[in-house]
């Protein structure tokens, strides 16, 4: 049983189930209204084994490194629960089977998608940007904003502009949204010798960063409003959300308590889960 | 149907002249070049010679007579009170040229809204300028305009406005439309209290972004306007106050239409959108040419008339979003 809560936390739950819901909220929005909430399932799945897959490669490549941060050594790999060669063909199965789904039972665009995203985030994130620029999390995190894509194609078979729509906003809230926790854990990155930004530009840098990407994020969130793509539910609650985010970073601007770096990470979290809820509610009230 | 169309258009131009000619007679403080109304000093037009000018000034010892007051005062009441002889003979052919009952209905109110207007323009005088006043009658001045060009829109049936299908932005284009009148207004009771060169720089605001303001007084409606209003009573940091709030709410302004401008474009109107646009940045250029350039009169009575086709442009989204 603990070996496979091990397994379990191997593929950081809390980061597959919030992108789940940003390719679920993709694939519901790609249509007027669900067809077959079965093959929604079986397409779900194929993505969820993937960014599972990517999951449990990243913390294989990143064991040593996980073991010295108070944040990560509690993962499976540094706690010695499972090696590392388990670890690795678990996540080699896995990204198979999830591929194989994908091909079969939705489509190849999907797959390949999927499949990039995967190798973005597990490779070439976390092998070679993470260590080579403090704009890792930048460029990284387009591996990371794929999901709304991914769900949406899976449906459409196509890439809608639309859908790149949603990975735009994920891909402007990443840095804020890392970098906020960066600040917090600075000094354990700085150990490991991680270029983070707040490591390499300080942290006065990389929090007016933080306020910047929070100001290009508003406009980013107003976009599907002003696209037609939503309507007023969605208008107002992206207004909220994106000046209750704002309000954070420019409160932590000026703050000097590491904790409000923790809040607006925290925020950060809450933030994106509810925009792609309210994308949701707005899709089928109006 | 044809008389309507083409005498409501000589209305909304002459509403124009009419908006033109009050900004100039509120720029040049000669709100109160005619002591008396309707006429001034007692004469339809102004006193013009010796002769006069001494008759004037027997009838009202108290009133100095300036000619650079009493003109821009006199053409004003001139020109709105041929503004209101059209109306009546709107309100006329409407009544025996149609039968569609909402032009009957605009036409008679527009009158009536005229009457008040010229009620409004014997209390700016009789009252020396009180604020409240002054305000509530640019406003009356602006709403007249726009129903000008509503019966105007309603009596020609556009042929390109039948293509363009607009119902989505329905909510938006009202939240414009309340926030420029909200816009306008500030806008106003700026002019009204003489707080235009509150912040002589831009954008910041007697070299502070933070300046200090008072708005208890400055948006304080029932103030004292003493034996008259003429070049306002309220000390600086009320009228920052005002003048500041008017430029934070352009930003709001600018905000809004840049969302429904957006909205616009991809709902294939982009002909409306565009006209939005330019129109905004003029007013915006405006505006602050009127504060780095110390209000020259031209560019002054500029900024009243754009926000005029503002309002009209604005307008026009709204009759065609809630069209039915």
């Amino acid at each position: 049983m603990t070996l496979l809560k091990s397994y379990y936390q191997l593929c950081k739950p809390n980061v597959v189930y919030m992108m789940l819901i940003c390719a679920f909220v993709g694939m519901l929005l790609a249509e007027e209204s669900v067809n077959s909430y079965g093959y929604l399932f079986v397409a779900l799945l194929g993505i969820t084994l993937c960014a599972a897959s990517a999951a449990a490669i990243n913390q294989v490549v990143d064991r040593n490194t996980d073991a010295s941060m108070t944040r990560t050594d509690q993962r499976p790999l540094p706690q010695g629960e499972i090696s590392a060669s388990h670890a690795s063909i678990f996540a080699f199965v896995i990204g198979l089977m999830g591929a194989l789904t994908l091909y079969f039972f939705v489509n190849t665009l999907t797959m390949i998608l999927t499949l990039a995203s995967l190798v973005g985030y597990a490779f070439i994130y976390t092998i070679y940007l993470k260590r080579a620029t403090p704009q890792n999390i930048v460029i990284g995190g387009l591996a990371g904003a794929a999901p709304p894509l991914l769900g949406w194609s899976s449906v459409s078979n196509t890439i809608d502009p639309y859908a790149l729509l949603l990975v735009l906003i994920i891909f402007v809230w990443t840095p804020p949204h890392f970098w906020a926790l960066a600040i917090y854990r600075k000094d354990e990155y700085a150990k490991e010798s991680i270029p983070m930004l707040p490591v390499t530009h300080g942290v006065v840098f990389t929090k007016l960063q933080i306020v910047l990407y929070t100001i290009i994020l508003f406009i980013v969130s107003i976009l599907p409003y002003v696209v037609l793509m939503s309507g007023e539910i969605y208008f107002f609650s992206a207004l909220t959300l994106s000046t209750i985010f704002l309000y954070y970073s420019v409160n932590l601007y000026f703050s000097k308590d590491n904790e409000d770096a923790m809040r607006t990470f925290n925020f950060s979290i809450y933030y994106i889960f509810l925009i792609f809820i309210a994308l949701l509610i707005d899709h089928y009230l109006i | 149907m044809n008389s309507i169309k083409n005498l409501s258009f000589i209305g909304i131009c002459m509403a124009f002249v009419v908006i033109a000619l009050g900004a100039w007679t509120r720029l040049v403080d000669a709100g109160l070049g005619c002591p008396d109304w309707p006429g001034c000093y007692g004469f339809v037009f102004w006193p013009n010679d010796e002769v006069e000018i001494a008759l004037a000034e027997s009838r009202f010892p108290m009133f100095p007579y300036d000619i650079n007051k009493a003109i821009p005062e006199q053409v004003h009441r001139l020109f709105a009170a041929a503004l209101g002889l059209v109306a009546i003979l709107l309100v006329y052919l409407s009544f025996t040229k149609t039968k569609n009952n909402s032009i009957k209905k605009l036409s008679l109110f527009l009158l009536i809204l005229i009457c008040c207007q010229g009620l409004f323009g014997y209390l700016t005088v009789s009252l020396n300028l009180l604020p409240i006043v002054v305000t509530t009658h640019l406003f009356g001045g602006f709403a007249t305009l726009t129903l000008f060009y509503f019966i105007y829109l309603k009596s020609r049936n556009f042929e390109v406005f039948n293509q363009i299908n607009i119902s989505k932005i329905r909510l938006i284009a009202s939240i414009a439309f309340v926030v420029l009148i909200f816009q306008i207004f500030l806008g106003v009771w700026t002019s009204t209290n003489y707080a235009s060169l509150a912040c002589a720089d831009f954008p910041t605001c007697q070299g502070s972004y933070f300046p200090e303001m008072d708005f208890r007084n400055g948006f304080n409606l029932n103030q004292e306007v003493g034996p008259n209003y003429l070049y306002g009573l309220l000390d600086n940091p009320a009228r920052v106050a005002i003048h500041y709030s008017h430029r934070v709410s352009a930003l709001f302004v600018t905000f809004i239409f840049l969302v429904l401008m957006s909205r616009l474009w991809f709902s294939d109107a982009a002909p409306l959108a565009s006209t939005l646009g330019i129109l905004l940045i003029t007013q915006i250029t405006l505006g602050i040419i009127n504060v780095v350039y110390v209000l020259p009169l031209y560019v002054a009575i500029a900024h009243n008339l754009i926000a005029a086709c503002l309002l009209l442009a604005t307008f026009t989204v709204n009759y065609l979003a809630w069209r039915k």
